[in-house]
């Protein structure tokens, strides 16, 4: 579950990037956050992840109250879950599976049973066989998938991914979408930020559309 | 407990593949803490081989009444007997040396052995040894003392021939003020150069580091592989230093053993105790390590 409580977010004295949100995602529901550039829609992604504090309000994630943690235990948060940013920060010191296996090797797993989990991850995500290339030898498509395969090798319980699909072609993009579907059917909780509307009309689901830091109402999309 | 170990285990890897990507930085670095920390273990080699060798000497002022030849064992015990009580104040012992029982004691040193064999008789005088009290203005007594005796009847000489070991205890004092000076600034430029290799590690896997985070490490988990690139730079280092202390020592045994043979005896420089050695390097593996921790904390607010 995911609980904002009128939250604000600002940066110093600037304005505000998020103003008085407030929403509820529940377990298993599959959810487009929308809004042009610069909305707040990273933002909001960043504060679920207690990768940055709101200036104000309440975050809820996963039964944990995000905006009162301490900072020991925001790791613990984190690895229940998967965020996939804007930016894939794949490691290019080291090849594919080695990027795959760095959140086992943080919760200390055996490097056997590592492994073997870090390749049935990249099989979900269609990189069998991919194990070996360095993430530079690998096309857009692929390192977005690397990158959801580093993201889900940990089980979490919430997904959350910033325009996993941008500056991908459709192929490329359907593909990602289908595996974002595929774990949602199996529960975990999604979170997509996107601007992209012909992708999120084809998923009948339900879009919390952001502009200007503030929730708003857009024709043809379930709110 | 196993999860600990597999992440030590793994910071321990990633401290190793961080060290191996970079070989001629790590030997840089390596070559400079080592070599910096070889001259403080050359000097406590040099303290610790001259040690007992000052150690053997009384360090209490001696004064040695040489008693003129001729002169009768009666006589010369009675002078012993006048000086303890003229000057008992300044005199811990006095102690009567015939001359046939200083020449025995002489035979016994391998030195002279062949010297006094082709020697016809005794050529030793009778001596009193007067032990004098160890007090702080006792040098100038001392002297005051061996000008007066040396006018006594029946002494030919007086040899005050202490000076030089208070000397040298002097000498040894300031050398271990100096080693110990030697040692601070040492540690200093371990903690330097690991701080600064650490620094730049930090730099370098910013990336790696905020990905880790991302995922959920802890800042130990983050800050681990440092501590073991620290501990383990000072740990090698410390061994090289042994090793590179040992190999400059053995040209200057050889020049040692050269000049103590001139004088009869064996002398040679070694390395402190294995102990205190190991202790060392366990101390610098800890400082290394500290300064890591130092330095990435530090380093890795981002």
């Amino acid at each position: 579950m995911i609980e904002f409580q009128h939250v604000f977010k600002s940066y110093g004295r600037g304005r505000n990037i998020l103003a008085d949100i407030n929403f509820r995602i529940s377990p298993g529901e599959f959810v487009f956050v929308s809004g042009p550039s610069g909305a707040g829609k990273s933002t909001l992604l960043k504060l679920i992840g207690a990768l940055e504090p709101p200036s104000r309000g309440s975050v809820h994630v996963n039964g944990h109250r995000v905006d009162k943690m301490p900072g020991r235990a925001q790791p613990y948060l984190r690895r229940a879950v998967g965020l996939i940013l804007q930016d894939t920060h794949l490691l290019y010191d080291r090849n594919a599976i080695n990027n795959v296996l760095l959140p086992l090797a943080v919760i200390g797993l055996a490097p056997s049973v590592a492994v073997t989990r870090a390749r049935a991850a990249m099989e979900k995500v269609g990189l069998s066989g991919k194990e070996d290339l360095n993430p530079v030898e690998m096309s857009g498509g692929e390192q977005q998938r690397l990158a959801i395969a580093r993201a889900i090798v940990n089980r979490p319980a919430i997904l959350i991914a910033d325009e996993p699909t941008a500056n991908l072609d459709q192929d490329s993009a359907q593909r990602i979408m289908q595996v974002f579907r595929d774990f949602n059917r199996v529960g975990v909780t999604t979170l997509i930020a996107s601007h992209d509307r012909k992708l999120m009309a084809s998923y009948a689901t339900r879009t919390l559309h952001i502009d200007n830091g503030r929730f708003t109402d857009i024709p043809g999309v379930i709110a | 407990m196993r999860r600990t170990l597999r992440h030590h285990r793994y910071a321990l890897r990633v401290a190793l593949g961080r060290l191996a990507q970079h070989p001629f930085s790590t030997l840089a670095n390596v070559l400079v803490i080592s070599l910096t920390l070889a001259l403080p273990i050359i000097a406590a080699s040099i303290l610790v081989s001259v040690q007992p060798v000052a150690r053997d000497i009384p360090v209490s002022p001696e004064a040695t009444l040489l008693i003129r030849p001729g002169t009768d064992m009666s006589a010369t015990r009675e002078l012993a007997r006048r000086l303890e009580q003229e000057h008992g104040e300044h005199i811990a012992s006095v102690r009567v040396v015939p001359r046939d029982e200083a020449l025995e004691t002489m035979k016994q040193n391998p030195a002279w052995t062949d010297a006094l064999s082709v020697l016809p008789d005794n050529p030793l005088p009778d001596a009193i040894v007067v032990t004098l009290r160890d007090l702080p203005e006792m040098a100038q007594e001392a002297a005051r003392l061996a000008t007066l005796w040396r006018q006594l009847d029946n002494v030919d000489a007086v040899q005050l021939d202490r000076d030089w070991v208070r000397r040298l205890e002097a000498l040894l004092h300031a050398a271990r003020v100096g080693l110990g000076l030697l040692a601070v600034g040492v540690a200093l430029v371990v903690l330097a150069t690991v701080f600064n290799t650490v620094r730049m590690q930090a730099l370098t896997q910013r990336e790696e580091i905020g990905v880790a985070r991302l995922v959920g490490a802890t800042e130990s988990f983050v800050r681990r592989p440092f501590l073991y690139l620290g501990g383990l730079t000072g740990l090698v280092s410390s061994i090289l230093a042994i090793g590179l202390a040992r190999a400059a020592l053995a040209p200057l045994n050889e020049a040692l053993a050269r000049l103590s043979s001139t004088y009869g005896t064996e002398f040679t420089l070694h390395l402190p105790d294995a102990l205190s050695l190991l202790l060392a390097t366990i101390f610098v593996a800890i400082l290394a390590a500290l300064s890591a921790r130092l330095s990435v904390t530090r380093n890795t607010q981002f």
